[in-house]
Parts: structure tokens; sequence; C-alpha cells
């Protein structure tokens, strides 16, 4: 019944009219919104105000009370060790993953992108299908795969390439490799179809000028498919390093934090304080917040970074 | 027009949307059935239970139901499969929003989380003041785990005492028998696994890398914790903890402790035959009994002790969890189903024991002819009434409100100091870790 109100009535024209009409147009469109805004200021929002107000507060379980000072719970996680260290866990993901994540899904794309390329489909399904198996799921494979006895260390000792089974989840350094190895195989394809659709929006007719130009592939996709992609670039960037941040289903599955917290994401060790520990969710609240600040001002670092339209 | 209908659309689907959720969260809400019990005659109603095991406690919980109809027809239980960490994410998130209502009238919970919970979320429980249980019946080192300012809030279910288990038909080949590793120190079983490990090339035992089970057990095992009268971490300056880290790493140095990342492997070591022994609470003889062509090569013994350590004995214990009321339970109902079951019911234990290994911790069972007869797997020694006899004798700590803190501040002190930092300085850091964290 909304929809005949807002139909552009044909009758009548002038400018006052088309004025009320615009406005009643605008009115309906409002009303329509309303419910969906309402709801996402309620179910969205309002919680996001809730624990911004439960990070001022300090105190175990269901006994909290105002913070002394007020801002005592941001100012703990200046002192707090295992926060540091997954702090700089996360970062570490972030700084390696990200780039080469991208980077990979960007050749990907492109040679999936090739006209004369056969099975086309059948790649690009091999490639999306990670997307499809659940975080779980995936973390619990890898994890059988990289045991002492699993998989990958048959195949090494097989080869001969190692003389006995490496740690691989017991050590830091390649129990953070076995994370990012995991993040990479998960989320490659995923970005990969961003670029692929974004690829088929691109005028063919630049790549092939370039090519009578004389240019050869890696130049033409350096300097004219690249350029051509930021747009889609600036939002995988921007959507990766929000998803690694607030890792959390890898770090709790696949190495379980360890060895000794190394291994530990940032939303890992929220989750820990908040239902593992002594449930101290006004600290683990600030934690939130802290995530939030990172992943907003990395983005918008991004954001300025890498968009250049006005 | 295209965006009109989407808006639409868009509209619509959220309402709905809300309409289903605020429905399904109605028909959830269910009230456990509370219909009034009268305290004498046969009680009836429903009560709702939280467990996670259905091969082991709900099961127990299914054959207390049968028994308790038997003289109460009109009784049922509504077990719901809850696994431990959703439980506790449950109550924790219940509890938080005082949303009491939605409890079970029973849950099950594991000893260690017992006075986290309690302390933290004190309406989540009833105590058992006017339950009628009589707890001098349960051994004083597990109705610890559930007890807080002297009041019981769990009523023990399984046992969680340690047992030695070992491959007699390994440490044979070696020279010894059972007996050589029963009543023994750290150090004598130190010399016995090297010379079994030089023997056969079996290590005696294996952990998960970074649990610190095994050390909380030696710990224990002296009456010591991590955790003094008061509450306070007690890291530093801990001789027993230093010795039983100190004998952890000799272990581990020696080769005779496997180290392994996860708890499939854990189990695999010893299903596998690669490793000839264990150390763990009692419930590990389930996972040992799965290796069905070692039957009749495994026996089991007491715990080595500590050398040197004041109060250090042969016995400890692992786990193990007890039966909480909720407050929002039908409270006679529960209290009386419980009394008359996990509390005093002889058929009951009889009945689970042999089919799902769940040893009582209910001290009259230990005179039980079930109890007393000889497992053929064990080679036909009767285990499970050593275990009973193994429960009355350990000591009791205080696991406080900080226990999972502690023990995972532990847990990486350990795999610093197996990689090379000095105990003493990766045992400050510890210290430091667990009072931040409690600031």
């Amino acid at each position: 019944m909304s929809l005949t109100l807002a139909r552009p009535k044909q009758t009548g024209s002038g400018r006052d009219r088309r004025i009320r009409l615009e406005q009643g147009r605008n009115l309906t469109g409002w009303l329509f919104l309303i419910p969906a805004a309402l709801l996402i200021g309620w179910m969205s929002f309002w919680p996001m105000f809730q624990a911004f107000v439960l990070s001022l507060q300090t105190g175990r379980g269901t006994r909290l009370n105002w913070a002394q000072p007020l801002w005592y719970n941001y100012q703990r996680l200046f002192s707090d060790d295992i926060f540091k260290l997954t702090l700089e866990n996360t970062l570490i993901y972030l700084v390696v993953q990200v780039p080469i994540m991208l980077i990979l899904a960007l050749i990907l794309a492109n040679l999936l992108n090739d006209r004369n390329l056969r099975f086309k489909g059948l790649w690009r399904t091999a490639i999306f299908l990670p997307c499809a198996v659940s975080l779980v799921s995936y973390s619990l494979v890898f994890r059988t795969m990289f045991a002492t006895d699993g998989l990958i260390n048959d195949m090494l000792l097989g080869l001969h390439l190692v003389d006995s089974p490496v740690n691989w989840l017991g050590e830091t350094a390649t129990a953070r490799a076995v994370i990012i190895i995991g993040l990479l195989w998960r989320w490659t394809g995923y970005n990969m179809v961003f670029y692929l659709a974004a690829l088929q929006n691109l005028d063919y007719s630049t790549i092939e000028a370039a090519k009578i130009d004389g240019a050869g592939s890696f130049r033409t996709f350096w300097h004219v498919t690249v350029p051509q992609l930021k747009p889609m670039i600036l939002l995988t960037a921007i959507m990766s390093t929000n998803g690694t941040i607030q890792l959390f289903d890898e770090s709790w599955n696949l190495t379980q934090g360890g060895p000794a917290y190394t291994s530990m994401s940032m939303s890992h060790y929220l989750f820990e304080l908040s239902f593992q520990k002594n449930p101290n969710f006004g600290y683990a609240a600030a934690l939130s917040y802290a995530i939030l600040i990172i992943v907003a001002l990395l983005a918008a670092i991004q954001m300025k970074v890498g968009d250049k339209r006005d | 027009m295209n965006r009109f209908s989407k808006m639409a659309a868009l509209a619509v689907t959220a309402l709905l949307s809300v309409g289903m959720a605020a429905c399904s969260g109605g028909a959830t809400a269910t009230s456990p059935a509370a219909t009034s019990a009268t305290s004498t005659g046969p009680k009836s109603g429903k009560l709702t239970v939280w467990a996670w095991d259905p091969t082991f406690n709900i099961y127990a919980m299914k054959e207390a139901e049968k028994i308790y109809q038997k003289d109460n027809p009109g009784f049922s239980l509504e077990i719901v499969e809850t696994p431990w960490d959703d439980l506790q994410t449950k109550l924790t998130t219940l509890a938080q929003s005082k949303e009491t209502k939605q409890l079970p009238d029973i849950f099950l919970m594991q000893n260690n989380a017992f006075q986290k919970n309690v302390i933290n979320y004190p309406d989540l429980f009833s105590d058992y003041a006017k339950s009628g249980v009589d707890f001098s019946q349960f051994p004083a080192g597990v109705t610890a785990y559930s007890t807080v300012d002297n009041k019981n809030y769990g009523l023990p279910f399984d046992n969680g005492t340690a047992i030695q288990a070992l491959r007699t038909d390994v440490i044979k080949e070696a020279g010894y028998t059972m007996a050589d590793f029963t009543d023994i120190t750290w150090s004598d079983f130190l010399t016995k696994a090297k010379a079994v490990k030089a023997k056969t090339g079996k290590a005696l035992l294996s952990g998960q890398a970074g649990s610190s089970d095994l050390i909380m057990m030696m710990l224990q095992s002296a009456g010591a914790s991590l955790f003094d009268a008061e509450g306070k971490p007690t890291i530093t300056n801990n001789p027993a903890l230093l010795k039983s880290i100190d004998v952890y790493k000799q272990l581990v140095d020696a080769k005779v402790l496997t180290e392994v990342n996860s708890w499939d492997e854990y189990i695999g070591t010893f299903v596998n035959g690669t490793v000839a022994g264990t150390i763990n609470g009692v419930w590990i003889m389930g996972s040992i009994q799965t290796a069905k062509d070692q039957s009749g090569k495994w026996q089991i013994t007491n715990l080595p002790k500590l050398d040197g350590v004041e109060g250090a004995t042969n016995y400890s214990a692992n786990g193990g969890s007890s039966w909480a009321i909720s407050s929002n339970a039908n409270y006679d109902l529960a209290a009386d189903f419980l009394n008359k079951t996990f509390a005093g019911s002889k058929p009951l234990y009889e009945t689970i024991l042999p089919s799902s290994g769940a040893v009582a911790n209910w001290l009259p069972m230990a005179d039980s002819t079930v109890y007393s007869q000889p497992q053929k797997f064990f080679g036909d020694q009767p285990v499970f009434s050593k275990v009973i006899e193994f429960s009355k004798q350990v000591p009791k700590n205080n696991t406080g409100a900080y226990y999972y803190e502690g023990r995972d501040a532990v847990s990486a002190a350990i795999t610093k100091i197996l990689n090379g930092t000095d105990p003493n300085t990766a045992l400050d850091e510890a210290q430091k870790n667990v009072e931040f964290a409690m600031r």
C-alpha cells in the first residue's frame, strides 16, 4: 500500500508539486529505513555503547564497580605483558600474511583471467573452495597435518628433507608459520574472487593496447592492470586487515595460543579473559575497544594512502 | 522503484527475523517444570540436567534416573548434552546477564573450576546445607574443591584420583615388576625409567607440551598448591613447585617423558605402544582400555613421591567433576534425587562402573564386590578398590578462584624453562602475571 503512495503521479507538474512529491518519496524512504535502522541501533550500537560503559568498570563476575580512575582498564593494557605479546603476534600475522595473500590473489586472478585458459571454471572453483570450509574444521585438519606424527612430517621424512620430525606446533616460529600458512590457504581464493570480478569489468582494450605497444606481460600487469584494480585492492586490504586483527579461530583451534602464549591472537586473549579465566568483563571490554581502535586506525591509514579519489 | 522494493524487502525481512527471534526465544525459555514435591512419599516432577559426556556422566545420570524412578514413578530427567567449554560459557553468560531463570536444576562442573564459579557467581548455586547429603562419606580432598566458606556446593561425581599405569611386559624386559614402582620416590622412578628406556627404547611417560597437569599432580601429592590459604599466589619461593619442575625437566631431558602437542597424540602414545605407561587421573583407564591388543599387560599403582619435600605422599588427583544444584532448581526434588542416587545408591555405582569406568568418590563403595572384582585388562588386578583406597589418602590442596590463571602461568614458565630460561626467572614472571591477573 505504501508502494502506491510512493509511485510518481503522472498528473500535474510545477515546482511546488514536484517538491512535495520528492518530500513524500523521501518520507516513505525514511519510513522504510526506520525498522532496519532501529534494529541496527538496538542490536549493534546499543551493545557497543554498553560495552564501552562496561570497559570503565572493574571487578570479577557480576561484582562490578566503576573503575578508579575511569580509564583504569585502558591503562592496565599498557602494563599487561600477555596483551603486548598477543598484540605483537597479531601484528606479525598481519604484516607477513596480508601482503603475501593479496599479491598471490592478484597473480592468481590475473592468470585465471587469461582468455585462452582452458577449464577456467575448474581452476576458479578449486582455488575458491577453501572458503567454503568452516574455520574450525580447517584449523583442526591443519593441526592434524602438522602434528609431530602428521602428514607433513611423514612427507618431509619420506623425502629425507629432515632427520627427525619437526615439532611444528611446539616452537614459536613454526607455530606462527603454520597459522600463517593456514590463513593463506583459507583466504587467498576469497580475495582472488574480488580481483577476478574487478578484472572482468576492466576494459580489455587497455590491456590489448599495452600488448600492441610492446609491453611484456609483467609490465602490462604492473602498469596497466594493477592501477585499474586499485579501489578493489584497497577494499581487500582493509577487509583482510580487519579480519586478521580479529583473528580467533586459528589461534584457538590450531595452536591453542601455545607455546607459552607466543601464537595467541588478541581476540583469543579476550575470550580467555571473559570465559576461561576469572571473568574480567570490564577489562575484556577495554581490550575489545583497543582492537576496534587499531582496526579503525589502520583502515584510516590505508584509505589515506590508497584512495586518491576525491 | 527497484530501490523501494529492495528497502521494503529488507524492512520486511528484518521485522520477520525479529519476530522469529522473539518466538524462538519464547520457546526455549521454558522454565523447568516445578511440580512441588511433598517431603514424604513418592516424589514426582521433572528435572533438567546439563552434563557433557554421553558415555560417561550423561550415561550415569540416566542410570540414576532409572533407579530413582523405581520409588518415584512420576519422576523424570531431561538431560541436555552440553560440552564443558560451552557449559562454562553458558553459565558465565547467564550469570552476567542475570538470567538465572534459564538455568537447569542440576549441572555438572569440573572440580578445578568450582571455586572460581562459586566465588564469582554465587547467584548460580544452591548449597547442600539442607540436602541431607552426608559429605563425610566422600574423601576430604575431593569435597574441598567445591567447598567455599565451609559450605558444600558440589556432590562429587567421578573420581580424579591419580594412578600410575604401566605396561608390565615392558618393564619386565628391564627386570622390574610393579612392586619396583610402588611407594617409590621420583629419583627412584627416574633411575628405573632410564633403565627401561635403555633396554626397550620406550619412554614410560608422555604428556602434552605446555600443559602442567603432571606438575599440578606432583604439587598436590605434597599437599602444596600455587595459592596459599588466603588465595595469594605462591609461585615464587615454593619448594614443592621448584622440585616438581626440576623433576619434570629431568624426565624430559632423559627422554623418559615424551612431549606431544595435542590430547589425541597423548592418548596415541600409549595406545600405539610407543610409550609404556602414564600418570593421570583414574579416568584415563577408559582411554588405556581402547587398546584391546594390550589387554592383560597393564597394571596400576600409586605415584612416585617428591624427594625431600615436606608432606610429600604417593597420592594425588587430577580432574574429576561434581554435581551442582542451581539457584533456579526445584531444590527439594533435586537434593532428594542426588542424595538417594549419587550419595546413596550402591546399585547405581555398581551398574555404571563396569560399563563406563566411572569410579565412585562415595566411600561406602570401597567394600562393594563389584569394585573388588579383578579386571582382566589390568592383569587381573582389582584396580577399582585400589583406586578407592588411594583416594582416601590424597592430600587436599587449595585450588582457589584463580586456579586457571596459576596453572596457565606455570605452563608458560615450564615451556620457557625447558627452552633454557632459569627456573627462578621464569617463575618470577609467572608470579607477576598471576598477580597482575588478580589485580
